[in-house]
């Protein structure tokens, strides 16, 4: 009834999340330069990311090659540029299908009940109950390596967790009020999952596709890091970091660009991810 | 609870893996029949052989039978571990995966209590810590941890401590307990810092959560000391979603020791599966999924019996029946 | 014996360098064995003045002024010297039981703990057990030292915390509404458990209360506090005879009387303002009836006007007789019009609902929320549901607007078989939703955060007239039928108060223009004044457009004030039903009994015959 009003203090503690505007800054800095790299890796990179100069050799960095050459004399800069491309392309495509899959059958889920959410739910248990990593390990090795099967096997792997999140948060607003009203009113079914619920349930769903992103590209180049999805050689972060591990006491900078890419990367969407959803959900503070 | 009700709780929960057991066993069989190209070929992985090689295979792995038939034999081999040799060594499949298998049990252990006590601990303090600039940097490691694979960790462990600085071996799995857990601990920290981070996020939040409720305000109302307001209240209550997502960290585990395991060059039955995948070898692909799909599950239920145990409002609605 | 002395305290608030005052300048004196009450809407800060004694303010809030406890200064104590004054010297129980309590520690467990902290020498285990199962017994609870919070009801709960809130034997309880969260019965046994306890233990106690009449029964003095200050201070008993300010004159006329029907509920305009809008004035001016330019110029202290009254009117001398009269005139009960007789709209036969347990879980027990339910409501005729939690009161209005399928019986509506909305054909599903609509509690979920109250009205007249030209016009008329400017229509629903929330719900279940509402607690989340300001504006609809409700609630004083007849729920069956005035007056089956002896009222022996 009439309580003091108490819980928004409390909850701003609980959502608070330590980060200075610098290192957000940075991190949009970050997303920004990868997204920038991925259409003009072309025109920025110096060198070809496939050309090998037998001549030169595996190097250290020096003032020709910035981070030096792989073993069959590459140009690591340049590789790591290309990189950005797959390291954006994949995790893209997965975070956006997950968003639209997850939103569909989470919506559908939620807001209708009955057989179809049975079903739903049994194969997202399904899912959860296995190590979804390993299974995109068997399924892409025995299937046959590629990019795009590996892309699809982890959009089919993630979108269950999606799936399992905006059905939760979907039955929530199931039940308040303003759902029920429109019930009554008489608002189709359609109508009240997409205007209504949709957009309240966008505070989660929005920032859990930048968290979908990071996860995706670490699993991408995972996959790629054990041999499975992209082609030997190929210039992706994972793949280089495999090619050149053994190189650490040789050029260490071809192990060590690609990886600290993959987790810059990562770490940069998991902030921004963060950051959108503390926005979001100021907005909807009042409900 | 009664012991009745946990009993037939965990019966509940076994007769209901049994099933999942099953799905996966036929999803785990079909994969000689997804891969590319007929069964016989996958099996011959496209050696040219004669015929009567040709029919020993076909006889070998019963592809003359009807294919619910095949099913049914592999699954009745599979019940009594015998799951084929290998095509690529000729071993026993079952041989090589318990071979291996003592590797990846000291470094998933290792891994998983270097996770479970540091995140623990980083996540209570910086709960505690809550705005400060403690609490700033615990969730800056997490937020690292949680981006960063365990290849890469593992890459750039090898290159501070391996190689600039020569504290840790490179490679190798070392010989007696001692020896091997000095060669383990590079991988086993890669291994834990994904796992550690996420441990710290749930940590963290839990207390936060816990410490916000009315019944901290309650406790301290009483004059309870701190110590026991933490203890008892905040951490007790913060640990329920930590334990629920066991098998979570598991599935995190499992995947990461077999990268760990190919990062370190290490013997491991992960690097046994990323082998066998890379080469083909279904018999192998096979026995490791299933065995590796039983342990996840078993894991499942250990997590759902230890939460039984800790949350009393669980144990009331579920063994209640 | 003073033993508390609150001195000047002031509130503040500080979230992302944003500065809220919270309580202004608070003054509080209790002597031993005294029970004082604070009263006060949503709002007023209470809550953080409770808090604040005990050094317990969430963080981002912090107090200034002075607390002296026994002679000692309790604001800027160390934590580990206020952890010794806590529970021992002074104890708090909160307002919400479901959530005081650890969900994870034995109901004992919560009572031993704090022995174990206070206890001089070596006690054993088992004495230990043997004290918390005393002090169990004496809240009144004989069994439940080794159950968890969870198995327990809300008003056992309570009496559990109570028990722990006292296991360090403190000389001061401060108790923060305990009781507004449990049913009228619950309410009044647990006031009556608190009350005694106070007694047995001459102990002095602070009962923080938005209810003036909870206020006198157990108090024997009453601050009135409003926007953080404190406006006036009293004897229960004089308070009641005479207020001296006009915002309690406000509260105490707002509160709807449950022993007559008045023709209009002396509402007060506007809302509660926030401390900082009002700092350099009175902070009741914009509100006030009787507001002078010298209300605006300064704020007013509190002064004494006769030996322990005082108030904060600075004009209390000039209106004091107006003041009077107003009530006077108010408190003129008004006859109720005879029922007509009317066509039948609902009829609900032997209804029925079983909830199962949660699917896949065959643990959880079927719950049965109705058993068997008849009842009837004729065309523009006003009825009241009446019952506490779990009398399934909601389950029926909800059957009756499609929300729950019945499990078994009949409801027809306009002619209609509604029991199954879903078998229904899509004509007559659209008409049934142009005869009954539905109003409910929160009037902060009611309304979809992110559309503005123009489009949430747009959307429901469109539903039923797609081809409208005149929308815009209509949304104004809409927003003028429940007393709201048309400019609200680009607002969002964050930039509105509860009572203006819950004026736009009403609002939309207008725009299909059915016959009947249901009301289901429509009214119980708002604060006093607001509650009449809704309950005068159902009643003004009720007069303009013919329009009849179905009165969801379990407050007795509210259901009198604007329906005709009453049924009376009890475990999912009718135990009564009549006409409200003769339910209410003599009652006939022993629930309603019960339910009636609870009604607050504002004398001491209300709490004696429990």
């Amino acid at each position: 009834m009439s309580g003091d009003a108490i819980p928004t203090i409390g909850r701003g503690r609980m959502r608070w999340i330590p980060r200075t505007p610098f290192t957000l800054a940075f991190s949009f800095l970050v997303v920004g330069v990868v997204v920038l790299l991925a259409f003009a890796a072309p025109f920025v990179a110096p060198r070809d990311p496939q050309a090998q100069n037998l001549v030169v050799g595996l190097t250290t960095p020096n003032s020709e090659f910035w981070f030096g050459t792989d073993a069959v004399g590459r140009d690591v800069f340049s590789r790591t540029i290309f990189g950005a491309r797959g390291a954006l392309i994949g995790p893209v495509l997965i975070a956006l299908g997950a968003f639209v899959i997850g939103n569909v059958l989470g919506l559908l889920a939620g807001y209708k009940g009955g057989l179809l959410d049975a079903a739903i739910m049994r194969w997202v248990d399904l899912m959860f109950a296995l190590p979804g990593l390993l299974v995109a390990i068997v399924l892409v090795g025995v299937l046959g390596s590629s990019y795009a099967l590996a892309v699809i096997v982890l959009l089919v792997l993630t979108s269950p967790f999606d799936t399992r999140i905006i059905r939760g948060a979907t039955l929530e607003q199931r039940s308040l009020p303003y759902v029920e009203a429109a019930r009554t009113l008489g608002v189709p079914a359609p109508r009240i999952m997409f205007r209504h619920i949709f957009p309240n349930i966008l505070p989660i769903t929005l920032p859990n596709a930048f968290l979908n992103f990071a996860f995706s590209l670490v699993a991408l180049s995972a996959l790629s890091f054990l041999g499975l999805g992209v082609g030997p050689g190929s210039a992706e972060w994972g793949r280089m970091l495999a090619e050149s591990r053994l190189l650490l006491f040789d050029n260490p900078m071809a192990a060590l660009a690609p990886g600290g890419m993959i987790v810059l990367t990562a770490a940069s969407m998991n902030l921004v991810g963060d950051w959108l959803y503390e926005r979001l959900a100021d907005r909807g503070r009042a409900r | 609870m009664s012991v009745r009700g946990l009993a037939l709780f965990v019966l509940r929960r076994l007769a209901a893996l049994a099933v999942l057991l099953m799905i996966i066993s036929f999803g785990v069989f079909s994969l000689l029949y997804l891969a590319p190209g007929s069964a016989e070929q996958v099996l011959l992985q496209g050696r040219a052989v004669d015929a009567a090689t040709r029919n020993e295979i076909r006889e070998a792995f019963n592809l003359n039978e009807p294919f619910l038939q095949q099913y049914r034999l592999w699954v009745s081999g599979a019940i009594r571990l015998d799951f084929g040799e290998s095509i690529r060594t000729g071993e026993p499949v079952l041989n090589a995966i318990l071979n291996r298998m003592g590797l990846t049990i000291f470094l998933g252990l290792y891994g998983f209590i270097v996770a479970m006590v540091a995140g623990l601990s980083l996540g209570i303090l910086a709960a505690v810590k809550s705005r400060t600039s403690v609490d700033r940097g615990i969730v800056m490691f997490s937020i690292v941890g949680a981006s960063a694979p365990p290849f890469v960790t593992g890459v750039f462990l090898l290159y501070l401590f391996a190689v600039l600085l020569g504290w840790f071996p490179a490679f190798g799995q070392g010989e007696g307990f001692a020896d091997r857990f000095w060669h383990l601990t590079l991988p086993a920290l890669a291994l834990a810092f994904g796992g550690a981070a996420l441990v710290v996020r749930l940590t963290r939040a839990g207390m936060i959560g816990a410490l916000d409720q009315d019944f901290v305000t309650f406790a301290r109302a009483r004059g309870l000391s701190p110590r026991r307001v933490l203890r008892a209240y905040a951490l007790r209550n913060a640990l329920i979603p930590v334990v629920n997502a066991g098998a979570l960290m598991l599935a995190f585990m499992l995947t990461g020791a077999a990268l760990v395991e190919v990062t370190f060059a290490l013997p491991g039955i992960g690097a046994l599966l990323v082998e066998s995948v890379n080469f083909r070898d279904l018999p192998m692909v096979q026995g490791l999924s299933m065995v590796l799909a039983t342990v996840v599950i078993l894991v499942n239920l250990a997590t759902d019996v230890i939460y039984l145990f800790i949350d009393p409002r669980i144990s009331y609605s579920e063994t209640t029946a | 014996m003073r033993v508390l002395e609150v001195h000047g305290v002031t509130i503040e608030s500080r979230i992302g360098g944003h500065r809220r005052t919270i309580v202004r300048e608070f003054d509080l004196s209790l002597d031993a064995g005294e029970t004082v009450g604070i009263v006060g809407e949503s709002g007023s800060g209470k809550s953080m003045t409770a808090r604040a004694v005990i050094g317990l303010l969430p963080p981002g809030v912090s107090a200034r002024g002075s607390v002296t406890y026994d002679g000692r200064e309790l604001i800027g104590l160390p934590e580990r010297e206020l952890g010794g004054v806590r529970g021992s010297q002074i104890g708090l129980i909160l307002q919400d039981p479901f959530t005081m309590l650890n969900p994870l520690l034995r109901c004992g467990r919560h009572i031993t703990e704090v022995l174990e902290r206070f206890e001089g020498g070596r006690v054993s285990r088992r004495a230990r057990r043997a004290e918390a199962t005393r002090r169990l017994a004496e809240v009144g609870i004989a069994d439940a030292i080794d159950r968890y919070p969870f198995e327990l009801s809300g008003g056992m709960r309570q009496r559990v915390a109570i028990a722990a809130a006292l296991a360090g034997d403190p000389k001061i309880l401060i108790a923060d509404e305990p009781s507004t969260a449990l049913d009228a019965t619950t309410q009044k046994e647990l006031l009556a458990l608190l009350k005694s306890l106070q007694e047995a233990r001459s102990m002095g106690l602070v009962l923080i209360t938005h209810d003036l009449r909870v206020a006198f029964a157990v108090c024997d003095r009453v601050c009135v506090l409003y926007a953080g200050s404190l406006l006036e201070v009293g004897a229960g008993a004089a308070l009641e005879a005479e207020p001296l300010h006009p915002y309690t004159l406000g509260l105490l006329l707002s509160e709807p009387p449950g022993d007559r029907r008045l023709a209009e509920l002396a509402s007060i305009p506007g809302a509660v303002p926030s401390p900082d809008d009002v700092a350099q004035m009175c902070p009741f001016t914009p509100r006030c009836r009787w507001a002078a330019p010298v209300c605006g110029a300064g704020r007013p202290p509190l002064a004494l006007v006769s030996p322990g009254r005082s108030t904060a009117c600075v004009r209390i001398h000039e209106i004091r007789e107006s003041m009077r009269e107003t009530r006077v005139v108010v408190e003129q009960p008004a006859p109720i019009r005879p029922a007509r007789p009317a066509s039948r709209l609902i009829e609900v036969e032997q209804v029925e609902k079983v909830f199962e347990g949660a699917v896949g879980r065959r643990g959880g027990a079927a719950v049965v929320a109705l058993a068997g339910v008849s009842l009837e409501v004729g065309a523009h005729e006003s009825v009241g549901l009446v019952g506490e939690s779990g009398s399934g009161k909601t389950t029926l209005g909800r059957c009756l607007v499609g929300l729950e399928t019945p499990s078994a019986g009949r409801i027809t509506i306009d002619g209609i078989q509604a029991a199954d909305y879903a078998a229904l054909s899509s004509g007559d599903r659209r008409r049934l939703r142009r005869v009954v609509q539905i109003i409910f509690q929160d009037p902060y979920s009611s309304l979809n955060p992110v559309r503005s109250v123009g489009t949430t009205l747009r959307e429901a007249i469109t539903l039923y007239e797609p081809r409208s030209r005149r929308v815009g016009e209509e949304v104004e008329a809409l927003l003028a039928k429940v007393g709201l400017p048309g400019s609200y229509a680009a607002r969002k629903p964050v930039a509105l108060s509860g009572g203006e929330r819950q004026r736009v719900a009403i609002a939309r279940a207008l725009a299909v223009k059915p016959r009947l509402i249901i009301c289901d607690e429509a009214v119980s989340a708002l604060d006093v004044s607001v509650q009449a300001q809704i309950l005068n504006l159902l009643k003004t609809l009720r007069a303009d457009l013919g329009i009849g409700y179905l009165f969801i609630t379990h407050d007795l004083p509210v259901v009198r004030q604007v329906v005709d007849r009453i049924y009376v729920l009890h475990r999912g069956a009718v135990v009564e039903s009549g006409p409200v005035d003769a339910v209410i007056d003599a009652p006939q089956h022993p629930y309603t009994v019960k339910l009636v002896e609870s009604m607050p009222r504002s004398s001491p022996d209300w709490l004696r015959d429990a």
